[in-house]
C-alpha cells in the first residue's frame, strides 16, 4: 500500500512536469505530435522522392528503351552507375572535372557578389528605411513575382547586342560597340545567377538587421567606435548568422542551377553541375547517371549545411 | 516554335542489333525469359523480342502479332470522339487539325514532347490512350517490338500508295509500311546570314562544314542541341559518311572536333538557334534543318522579304549530307483507331500536307510537290513554299538515294556516341 502510494506520488510529479500553466495535463505525445505535419511533409516530398532517386542511381535501365528503371529493393541495387559516373569524376578521362570547378567557382563568386549586394540593401532598408521600409522591401520584391524563367528571358532581350545594356552603355560612352553578353560569357551567368537569387539574400539579413538592438550600436558609438569600427565591431559580428543562412539559401539552389546558363549562354564553355544533371535526363540510357550526380550534389551540400546547422545551434546556446 | 522536331535522340545500331537478334527467331521468348529471371520484381523492364536494325541494305519488315492485330476494313468512324494527337511541339498545323476534325465531326486534343526520349518514356508505360503518335523511324524497331504500335490496316489509307515518292511505298525500315506513314522529309545543312556571309564565300569553299571552325566567326556559331547531329556534322566534315559509324576512332575524332569549336568559335549549342536566333543576329552560322531554314521566315523580326533575304542555306552541291524523314503511327492502345487511320490518310492528302507543309515548314514527301516549283507556288500563307534564294532547303526523293541518314543504334554503340556528346557538352578541354 505504501509502495502503491509512492508510485502514484511519483507519478503524480511527472505530470506536473508536463502539466500547463494552468495545472493542465498533457500525454507525452502532445506537443511532439505538433511535428506531424512537418515530418508527414518531409517524409512524402522529400524522403520518398529522394529514395526513388536512389532507386534510379542503384538500379537499371530499360533494355529496349533504355530509360530509367527504378529498383526500389536495396538488395537488389547495383553500384554500377556510381562507378561509372565516378570515372567520369576522378578518373583518367575525368571530363566532369572542368564543370564542376566551373560551378564552384562561379557559385563562389554569385555568393560573394549577392551578399555584397545584398547586405548593402538590406542595411540600408533596415537602418534608413524609416517608415517606408515596408514599402522598399514590396520594391525590392516585386519584380521576383515573376517567373524565374521570365525574368531571364527578359534579360536575354536586354542584353541582346542591340538590347537596352548595350544601348545604355553606349550611351555613357563606357564601350564603343556592343558587348556581346550572350555569346557564352561567364560573367553574363554569374551576374544571371545574382539576379535570380539576390532576394534570398536580402530578405534573410532585414529580417535580422532590423532585429538589431539599437541600444547595442549606440553603446558602440558611446563608447568611442566610430561609425565604420561600430559597423565592422558590433553590427557585422552580430549579423553573421543572417550571413551564413543567406549564404546557404542562395548557394545551394546555384548548385544545381542549370536554365541560368542555358538561357543566357548555351555555350559548353560555361556549363554547371545542373546542366551535365539536366543534359543526363535527357539523354537516352543516362538516367541513372543523373540520379548518381544528384546524390553526390547532395552529400557534397550536406557538408555546408551541416556547418550552418553547427553555427546555428552553437549561437542559439550562446543566447 | 519553342523545339521543332529536330531533337533525334536514341537509336539503335546495326552490327549490336544483328547479334542480338541473331536468331531473332530464338531471342524472342529467351528475351522474355531472360527479363523474368533477371529483372527485380518491382521493375518494368520492357517485354520485348530482339529486333534487328533496319538499315537501307538490309531491310527490316516488322512482326506482326496475333495479339496485336489491325483494325478490320469498312469500320465507321468512332462519334464524339477527341482525337489524341502526340505530336512534336509546333509540328502541326491545327487548322489542318481542325478541318479533318470538321470532316469526321469530331475534336482533336494535341500532347507535345520536346525529345524523342521523354516521347518513348511516357509511351512505353502503355498507359495513354494517344491516336496518333509522330516517331522517329529509328525507334521503329522498339515500338513495334514492344506491341506500343498497331498494324495499319491500308485499306484507310489509300493516299500513301497514290501520293507519296516511291522511296516511301516500301521503306526499308518498315518493309510493306506496316506501322508507319511518312509524314515529312528534311536535310541537315548550315543556315547562314547572307549579310554577313556572301553565298560566294560558303559556296565557294572546298569543305563548307569547316566555316564553323573559322574563327572569324566566333560567337556567331550554333549547333543544334543534338547528340546524333552534331556529331555526325563532325564526321561529315572529316570525310566520313557512315553516320551510324560503331568505329571509337571516328566518334573520337569527331568529339575532338566538336571540342575544337568550342575552343575556336565558342560554339553554342541550341535546339531553337537556327529558325529563331540567327534571323534574330544572334547567330551568323548555325547547323540547320532545311525545314527550320523555311520556318525561320516566321521569326523573322520585320516580316519583310527584303529582310528575310538575310537568311541562306547550305546543303552539299552533290546532295551527299544527311537527310532524314519523321512518320506517323497509330499506338495500339488508341481509343479511335478508325478516326486515327482516317486522320493519317488525310495527312497524307496533297493539299492537307501542303498547307501544313507551309506553316510547319517541314516538306512533306509528295509526288505532286514539284521540288522546281516549291519556291514560286503561293502557299496557304501567301508566300511561296520556301523563298528562291532557299531553294536548296528543298528536299528531293533523290537525296534519299545520295544523302546519308541518321539510323537506329545499338545500346553499346549509342552509349559511345553519348559518352562523346556529354564530354563536349561538360566544356571538356582538348
Amino acid at each position: 500500500m505504501l509502495r502503491r502510494s509512492a508510485t502514484r506520488s511519483a507519478s503524480k510529479s511527472k505530470r506536473d512536469s508536463r502539466s500547463g500553466k494552468g495545472g493542465v495535463w498533457y500525454p507525452r505525445w502532445f506537443w511532439p505530435s505538433f511535428a506531424a505535419p512537418g515530418f508527414a511533409w518531409l517524409g512524402v516530398f522529400f524522403v520518398l522522392p529522394f529514395y526513388v532517386v536512389l532507386s534510379i542511381a542503384f538500379g537499371t535501365v530499360d533494355p529496349i528503351f533504355r530509360s530509367a528503371l527504378p529498383v526500389y529493393e536495396p538488395w537488389y541495387w547495383t553500384g554500377v552507375h556510381f562507378s561509372d559516373t565516378f570515372a567520369k569524376i576522378f578518373g583518367a578521362n575525368a571530363f566532369f572535372q572542368p564543370a564542376i570547378l566551373r560551378t564552384l567557382l562561379y557559385v563562389v563568386a554569385a555568393s560573394l557578389l549577392c551578399l555584397v549586394i545584398g547586405y548593402a540593401v538590406a542595411y540600408y532598408v533596415a537602418r534608413y528605411g524609416g517608415r517606408r521600409k515596408a514599402l522598399l522591401l514590396v520594391l525590392l520584391i516585386s519584380p521576383f513575382w515573376i517567373s524565374y524563367l521570365m525574368r531571364m528571358l527578359a534579360w536575354v532581350n536586354l542584353l541582346q547586342d542591340q538590347g537596352y545594356v548595350n544601348d545604355i552603355l553606349r550611351f555613357l560612352h563606357l564601350i564603343s560597340a556592343p558587348v556581346p553578353w550572350l555569346e557564352g560569357k561567364s560573367i553574363t551567368v554569374i551576374l544571371g545567377l545574382v539576379y535570380g537569387y539576390i532576394p534570398y539574400m536580402i530578405l534573410p539579413l532585414y529580417a535580422f538587421l532590423d532585429r538589431i538592438d539599437q541600444s547595442l550600436l549606440e553603446a558602440g558609438r558611446d563608447l568611442g567606435a566610430s561609425p565604420v569600427q561600430t559597423f565592422l565591431r558590433v553590427t557585422l559580428p552580430l549579423s553573421k548568422p543572417a550571413i551564413l543562412a543567406g549564404m546557404v539559401i542562395v548557394s545551394l539552389p546555384m548548385f544545381g542551377d542549370y536554365y541560368t546558363n542555358n538561357l543566357l549562354s548555351n555555350s559548353p564553355k560555361t556549363t554547371m553541375f545542373g546542366n551535365i544533371i539536366d543534359d543526363a535526363v535527357g539523354s537516352t540510357g543516362r538516367g541513372p547517371e543523373a540520379a548518381v550526380l544528384v546524390v553526390i550534389l547532395m552529400v557534397f551540400l550536406i557538408v555546408p549545411m551541416i556547418y550552418y546547422m553547427r553555427s546555428t545551434a552553437r549561437s542559439v546556446s550562446a543566447e | 516554335m519553342a523545339t521543332h522536331p529536330r531533337e533525334r535522340p536514341s537509336r539503335l545500331s546495326r552490327r549490336e542489333f544483328l547479334r542480338l537478334s541473331a536468331g531473332a527467331a530464338v531471342a524472342l521468348p529467351t528475351t522474355s525469359a531472360l527479363l523474368a529471371a533477371c529483372a527485380n520484381p518491382t521493375t518494368t523492364a520492357t517485354k520485348s523480342g530482339a529486333f534487328k536494325l533496319a538499315r537501307p541494305n538490309n531491310p527490316a519488315t516488322l512482326p506482326l502479332f496475333d495479339s496485336n492485330p489491325a483494325i478490320k476494313s469498312g469500320l465507321q468512324p468512332e462519334k464524339n470522339a477527341t482525337l489524341q494527337i502526340y505530336n512534336w511541339d509546333q509540328y502541326l498545323w491545327k487548322k489542318v487539325a481542325k478541318s479533318f476534325c470538321d470532316k469526321y465531326n469530331c475534336n482533336f486534343q494535341i500532347t507535345t514532347f520536346n525529345n524523342m526520349d521523354e516521347a518513348l518514356s511516357k509511351i512505353r508505360t502503355n498507359q495513354f490512350d494517344f491516336d496518333v503518335f509522330f516517331p522517329t523511324i529509328d525507334v521503329m524497331g522498339k515500338l513495334t517490338g514492344a506491341k506500343i504500335l498497331q498494324p495499319l490496316n491500308h485499306d484507310y489509307i489509300p493516299n500513301l500508295a497514290a501520293n507519296c515518292w516511291p522511296v516511301f511505298q516500301n521503306p526499308f525500315y518498315d518493309q510493306k509500311w506496316r506501322y508507319s506513314v511518312p509524314y515529312t522529309v528534311y536535310t541537315t545543312g548550315i543556315e547562314y546570314r547572307r549579310d554577313f556571309i556572301p553565298d560566294d564565300v560558303i559556296w565557294g569553299m572546298d569543305n563548307p562544314y569547316e566555316i564553323l571552325w573559322d574563327p572569324k566567326y566566333k560567337g556567331k556559331v550554333g549547333i543544334y542541341d543534338d547528340y546524333r547531329e552534331a556529331i555526325s556534322m563532325a564526321l561529315l566534315k572529316n570525310g566520313i559518311t557512315d553516320l551510324n559509324t560503331s568505329k571509337p576512332s571516328e566518334i573520337n575524332l569527331a568529339k575532338n572536333d566538336l571540342i575544337d569549336l568550342i575552343n575556336k568559335v565558342n560554339v553554342r549549342a541550341t535546339i531553337n538557334g537556327a529558325y529563331a536566333k540567327l534571323p534574330e543576329g544572334e547567330f551568323y552560322l548555325h547547323q540547320s534543318w532545311s525545314g527550320d531554314a523555311a520556318a525561320a521566315w516566321f521569326y523573322v523580326p520585320h516580316y519583310t522579304q527584303k529582310y528575310f533575304k538575310t537568311i541562306g542555306y547550305w546543303y552539299p552541291k552533290d546532295r551527299k549530307g544527311a537527310v532524314g524523314n519523321d512518320l506517323m503511327a497509330i499506338p495500339s492502345r488508341a481509343k479511335n483507331p478508325v478516326l486515327a487511320h482516317l486522320f493519317l490518310n488525310y495527312m497524307l492528302d496533297f493539299k492537307n500536307s501542303m498547307d501544313n507543309f507551309s506553316w510547319v515548314g517541314y516538306q512533306p514527301p509528295q509526288v505532286k510537290a514539284d521540288p522546281g516549283r516549291l519556291t514560286t507556288v503561293t502557299s496557304a500563307q501567301g508566300e511561296p513554299y520556301l523563298f528562291p534564294w532557299l531553294a536548296d532547303a528543298v528536299v528531293r526523293e533523290s537525296d534519299f538515294k545520295t544523302g546519308y541518314e541518321e539510323l537506329e543504334l545499338s545500346p553499346s554503340v549509342d552509349n559511345l556516341w553519348h559518352n562523346a556528346w556529354e564530354e563536349f557538352k561538360a566544356g571538356a578541354q582538348a
